[in-house]
């Protein structure tokens, strides 16, 4: 028999943005399942963060549906959604413990996180997953003092402890360096394969993500365009446009 | 004659430094006219000026060294010293500074995290600003004044006359704190479905700590302060020692010896509060350690464990 591994997140006919007179997108289709690595690409302020941020229920959309992790809803279930944000979300001046911790919350009863008491278990997977990142080392420094490749992988191990079935995730790979982001790449990978989730990413850099993510979606003129569809070549009028 | 009239106002018109000062000058001389302030009531208080100066001056600082039999709570130390009005009222006054920043602070923190527009709904949160508004349209001391009413003279009616001020005044300080924090940590609370209890105490509070550890200490040297004037009032303190000084025996020698303590002792608390804030504030000097996490620990992670 086969069968498809569930849908995580399904956009149909959305329109997305915060005026109903010029919505930033139109008629946006998608649908993502479990296991797939996603990226979405487009040049600076056509929309990408407004999308993610949508999908992740922080805003509505205008029109259309959007539906996460098997809800006809906006709101998904608790700890159903990770998001990494673009400037990754970590709480100042707290360790790489505390940080990835948070991930943990989502799954924590009421007495644990009202007396502020963790299981040994979630402890005990909150050291593996800082171990898993490379950053044992640094779990008591606050995050303020990591380089932007270490914060990465902080804002990752904590979607990791989380485990959420839809992971969106902002520019994760902007000004890394090729070896950092093949780092991170590679935990993305390790998260959709070994861990069954579906992974949203945008990059700026539609032919990096194609070696990565399983399709490439692109912004333009208010549509999602499948890139696969467009020519290699296509890529550069992109940049193109931003510097006109 | 005319023209030279009509000249000279049309310079007051023209310069506008002029026409300011004029204007003030005939307010500030209603202002006086109407409080009945003459140069005259003035020069009838200097010779009362130089008999209180007669009067206090050596400051007598017996009230460091002689014991007060009259001390409320009464003193039970051996030391005369340690029961002296000087080191009774100042640790009195110590004390219920101390206890009212903490009871404020427990009292001001959830409703700062309920008044911040950015972790509340909007009704929720303007309801809780009028709340904390209205504790601070009245100072301490008038709360003081409520309090001796209602539950007599002595400390409790200080402590809580200034835990009331301090959770309308710290509570301000904080929900702006917790308004200003990043709204990234924020929204990845929000997306993981998180309530908003959770949202503000293991994301907004942890990142706003250091502004919050700051006013903390601020309002304890504040409360210092005017713990000092609450006890004129029997809300106990130095002032209250002042007072019984002050009342009956016209004892201003005494007084001032108070006064010049009570001086010393709150300057020294500002400059080491001042230095201990610096640590918080100055980021750039001295690069932020996750001190909170000793503080208000979450979820402690030992390396060895």
């Amino acid at each position: 028999m086969n069968t498809q591994p569930p849908v995580r997140l399904k956009l149909e006919d959305a329109a997305i943005g915060f005026d109903q007179e010029s919505p930033l997108l139109e008629s946006v289709d998608l649908e993502i399942r479990a296991g797939e690595i996603v990226g979405l690409t487009g040049r600076s302020g056509i929309g990408k963060t407004t999308l993610l941020r949508t999908a992740a229920g922080l805003v509505s959309p205008l029109s259309g549906s959007v539906e996460c992790c098997c809800t006809a809803d906006t709101r998904a279930q608790k700890g159903a959604i990770g998001l990494i944000p673009q400037r990754l979300g970590l709480v100042q001046h707290q360790t790489v413990g505390y940080n990835v911790l948070m991930g943990a919350l989502a799954g924590a009863n009421f007495l644990q996180t009202a007396l502020s008491l963790p299981s040994k278990k979630m402890r005990e997977e909150t050291r593996s997953v800082i171990e898993e990142v490379g950053l044992a080392d640094k779990t008591l420094d606050s995050v303020n003092r990591l380089s932007g490749g270490q914060q990465r992988r902080v804002a990752i191990a904590r979607a990791m402890l989380q485990e959420p079935d839809l992971l969106l995730a902002d520019e994760c790979l902007g000004e890394l360096d090729a070896e950092t982001a093949r780092g991170i790449i590679d935990l993305f990978r390790h998260m959709a394969d070994d861990h069954n989730m579906a992974i949203l990413i945008v990059d700026h850099n539609p032919v990096r993500a194609k070696t990565f993510c399983d399709r490439v979606y692109q912004l333009r003129g208010r549509r999602l365009i499948l890139f696969e569809e467009e020519e290699q070549s296509s890529a550069l009028p992109i940049i193109g446009e931003v510097s006109a | 004659m005319n023209e030279r009239i009509s000249d000279s106002i049309r310079l007051i018109i023209r310069r506008p430094i002029l026409r300011t000062s004029i204007i003030l000058g005939i307010i500030t001389i209603l202002v006086t006219n109407h409080l009945q302030i003459t140069i005259w009531k003035l020069v009838d208080g200097w010779s009362n000026l130089l008999k209180l100066g007669s009067e206090a001056l050596p400051p007598d600082f017996t009230v460091l060294t002689e014991r007060a039999g009259w001390t409320y709570p009464p003193c039970t130390f051996e030391s005369d010293m340690l029961c002296s009005p000087a080191v009774v009222g100042m640790t009195q006054t110590l004390e219920i500074a101390f206890l009212s920043t903490v009871f404020g602070m427990l009292i001001s923190l959830p409703l700062a995290a309920m008044a911040a527009s950015n972790l509340s709904p909007y009704w929720i949160s303007q309801s809780v600003r009028q709340i904390l508004a209205a504790l601070r349209v009245l100072p301490s001391l008038i709360w003081a004044l409520i309090f001796v009413i209602v539950v007599g003279v002595g400390p409790l009616a200080g402590v809580l006359a200034m835990t009331m001020y301090t959770i309308g005044y710290l509570g301000k300080l904080q929900y702006e704190a917790l308004e200003g924090v990043s709204k990234e940590p924020l929204e990845v609370a929000r997306a993981m479905g998180l309530p908003r209890w959770q949202v503000a105490r293991f994301f907004a509070i942890p990142e706003a700590s250091n502004a919050l550890i700051s006013q903390a200490l601020f309002m304890f040297e504040y409360n210092v302060r005017h713990g000092s004037v609450i006890g004129l009032v029997g809300a106990g303190g130095i002032g209250w020692y002042m007072n019984h000084y002050l009342s009956p025996f016209q004892l201003y020698d005494k007084v001032l010896a108070l006064i010049i303590i009570m001086f010393v002792v709150v300057v020294l608390i500002d400059q080491i509060s001042l230095q201990i804030r610096k640590r918080f504030m100055d980021q750039e000097i001295y690069p932020p350690r996750a001190l909170w996490r000793n503080i208000v620990p979450f979820f402690p992670l030992r390396g060895g464990e």
